[in-house]
């Protein structure tokens, strides 16, 4: 379905670690080991939680990349943006509360919770929050904006999602040496598919 | 460079080992009892804070300055990863509202020694002479109540200190730098292109990056995480800047320590140190005079949450300016497509500029202006571009799978001082007790004018260049104003000295003062205002006031 996985053919960034200064490579390596357990999202939350981070995130079919206990580590340490939106309460309470009203709205549309709807109406769902307005009270915007905010952070903090993109995470101490439209260092790798803008292709 | 050194040892005071903290100066460090009456107390190591600590140590005055975070080691401390960094933004719970809420944390909010400056970018730009005159030239904005040539030596002098790498700038006052300029990435690269195309002069610089050692900082490695805090010690900032001479010379920097309220004599009406939590106990220093350096929204904060018999509706608040005018700059980034791998991840963010949108143009229905300049996000904030597009999901993804194809730009717009956006404080409280701020925003018609310009400008440079698609996400950046300076006291809170009108003993030498902002980059303007308020401090009598 999607060819964005062999785009950078053998790019494999964690196989660069040695050349990371240790700190960076600590925190870096532990967002691939064993997912610790939840702590935050309890009961029904668990599974909406991971439906919707794993729709937003684009892995139904395949979680590779644990979003779920990434978002749930860092609810439970509060580690929020520093700031919330008025209309909306802080960042954890507005988890709850949303992961709530989607359970709600998928049961008045399909009698089910939401991770149990079909993959269709759970995406229609979600849609429908984007498309703005009024979300059971809250602005639908604020809303979107912080769930993706939580979802993007802990996608694009994986190594694997390096992969995927061609960057290559870490740079110190060894830096870039060959800056410039075009050029490569040796250990990153051209895009095997350059003229393929894939959201174009897409539509 | 002669004469750096001998003014400012900041940068052979670090080691030339490959490590980046002088571990035993800290140790050695100065420290003052809380019930010595020390000459001057203030509150907030960043770029104001550090300036004055530094230029007053080195005047001879008994200086503590506090921290609310860490005392940063870049070696242990900071990471080259975008998730991995979170710990140097300010995230303790704040409100923002408005009908435009500005995002605080990672977009503007620092943490710890060395502040905001430790995640910017590393551009420092001068203002313009024009800025200091907006209400008069242009019918927008304010006056200050100094102008350009008063800040002109400490420009050239706190450039010297961090030192700015750059081409001769032409705009505003022209003048030169003393690194030259660093050799552009693709982002750059494109730019400086698309501008060539179009006729738009663009220059390389200014960042506050070492090009070639300086002291015992060394050269930049052009890793692309200048917002990551620099693990090189080559981006500058008062950590590395100012707080080692600082030490040096006496001060004593105490870290970890949040101070809660400014105490005031209710007899004299003066300021008689700070109350601060460190190591969960409240304690109190004793100090002849305090100057409050927290930034924008917790300088406001800090002084409205000082109310007291003498000033009931917060500290220095009397004709209700604290925490008003507040600014932001109108910062829309816009990327472009190329087939050609861009990988603007590749060398620092700050690169590029242009400052030919700058000031008023008479043709145009709008007053004043904007920058232009490189910025490189790396994926978490290249992300947010994708989805501000509507992209989520597989989408998402595969939006994301083209990063080493596109090229950033964004624009700083000077957006007004508006009485309405302000800090308040709100009805939440935080982990002190403490009400938290709340930061209203909303923009005015010729924000908007500005946005939808400089927006049209970065389209125009990228499609020269040869982008195939281009996309735009709304943001903010930097924060200035909320405590301004003014000629009288109805209009601001401190004077063209940084010296409160209300209480003779205090100063405020931060982002705050700024009257208006320009379209450029804040720090260096903050550096050199405080620099220029220590200086008067030094000729006079210490703790007099």
């Amino acid at each position: 379905m999607s060819g964005r996985r062999d785009r950078f053919p053998g790019f494999d960034v964690l196989g660069q670690s040695r050349h990371w200064d240790p700190v960076t490579a600590g925190v870096v390596t532990a967002r691939t080991g064993p997912p610790a357990p939840l702590k935050f999202f309890v009961g029904a939350e668990r599974a909406c939680a991971s439906a919707v981070l794993n729709l937003l995130a684009g892995q139904v079919d395949e979680p590779r990349i644990p979003v779920l206990e990434m978002v749930d580590a860092r609810l439970a340490a509060g580690e929020t943006d520093g700031w919330r939106y008025a209309d909306l309460p802080e960042d954890g309470q507005a988890w709850r509360d949303t992961l709530a009203y989607l359970d709600g709205d998928a049961d008045a549309r399909c009698g089910t919770t939401f991770a149990a709807a079909p993959e269709k109406d759970q995406a229609a769902l979600l849609q429908s929050v984007l498309d703005g307005g009024d979300w059971h009270g809250l602005p639908a915007a604020h809303v979107w904006s912080l769930w993706t905010r939580y979802a993007c952070t802990a996608l694009y903090a994986h190594p694997s999602a390096w992969d995927e993109i061609g960057f290559p995470g870490p740079a110190y101490p060894r830096g870039y040496k060959n800056t410039g439209v075009g050029r490569l260092e040796s250990f990153e790798v051209p895009d095997a598919r350059p003229a393929e803008d894939p959201v174009v292709e897409d539509a | 460079m002669p004469g750096v050194r001998s003014r400012n040892e900041s940068a052979w005071l670090l080691p030339n080992d490959g490590t980046r903290t002088n571990h035993r100066l800290r140790r050695d460090m100065r420290r003052f009892a809380d019930s010595d009456e020390i000459d001057l107390v203030i509150v907030g190591c960043g770029a104001g804070g550090s300036v004055l600590a530094q230029r007053l140590a080195r005047a001879g005055w008994r200086v503590a300055a506090l921290d609310a975070g860490p005392f940063w080691d870049p070696d242990a401390d900071w990471v080259s990863d975008e998730a991995g960094s979170h710990g140097l933004y300010w995230t303790e719970p704040r409100v923002i509202a408005g009908a435009d809420p500005v995002p605080l944390g990672s977009n503007n909010s620092g943490r710890g020694v060395g502040g905001s400056m430790v995640h910017y970018a590393g551009y420092t730009p001068r203002f313009h002479p024009s800025d200091f005159t907006t209400r008069s030239s242009d019918g927008v904005g304010a006056d200050w109540p100094l102008r350009y040539a008063d800040l002109r030596p400490y420009y050239a002098a706190i450039e010297q200190e961090l030192p700015v790498a750059g081409e001769h700038w032409p705009w505003g006052d022209p003048h030169g730098y003393p690194h030259r300029p660093h050799p552009v990435g693709g982002n750059g690269e494109i730019f400086l292109r698309g501008a060539r195309e179009l006729g738009i002069t663009a220059k390389v610089g200014p960042v506050a990056i070492t090009n070639g050692r300086f002291g015992n900082r060394p050269h930049c490695i052009y890793r692309g995480f200048c917002l990551q805090g620099c693990k090189v010690n080559a981006k500058a900032s008062p950590l590395i800047t100012h707080i080692p001479d600082a030490l040096a010379h006496g001060a004593e920097v105490r870290a970890d320590a949040m101070v809660t309220r400014v105490a005031i004599d209710s007899r004299t009406g003066r300021a008689l140190g700070v109350y601060y939590v460190q190591g969960g106990r409240e304690r109190f220093q004793r100090a002849a005079m305090v100057a409050v350096a927290g930034y924008s929204i917790e300088t406001p904060r800090l002084l409205l949450n000082s109310a007291c018999d003498r000033f009931p509706d917060g500290l220095c608040n009397d004709f209700d300016q604290v925490g008003r005018y507040l600014m932001v700059q109108g910062a829309p980034q816009t990327a472009g497509r190329f087939d050609a791998e861009v990988r603007m991840y590749k060398a620092p963010p700050p690169e590029v500029s242009t400052e030919e949108f700058y000031e008023t143009d008479p043709g145009k229905d709008y007053k004043r202006g904007f920058a232009i300049q490189t910025v490189s996000p790396l994926p978490i904030t290249w992300a947010e571009h994708v989805v501000a597009q509507g992209h989520w999901g597989r989408a998402l993804r595969e939006y994301m799978s083209d990063y080493v194809h596109w090229s950033c730009l964004g624009a700083l717009c000077e957006f007004l001082p508006l009485p309405e956006n302000r800090v308040t404080l709100a009805d939440e409280k935080d982990g002190h007790g403490l009400p938290v701020a709340r930061f209203e925003y909303s923009q005015c018609d010729n924000d908007r004018a500005l946005m939808r310009a400089a927006q049209a400008v970065m389209e125009n440079i990228l499609r020269a260049a040869g982008a195939d698609e281009v996309i735009t996400i709304q943001r903010y950046a930097h924060l200035v104003g909320g405590a301004r300076m003014a000629k009288q006291k109805e209009y601001g809170v401190v004077d063209g000295n940084c010296r409160s009108f209300a209480v003779p003993n205090l100063y405020i030498t931060d982002g705050s003062v700024l009257p208006t902002q320009g379209s450029a980059n804040p720090a260096l303007t903050i550096m050199a205002v405080a620099a220029r308020a220590a200086d008067r401090l030094a000729a006079g009598a210490r703790g007099a006031g």
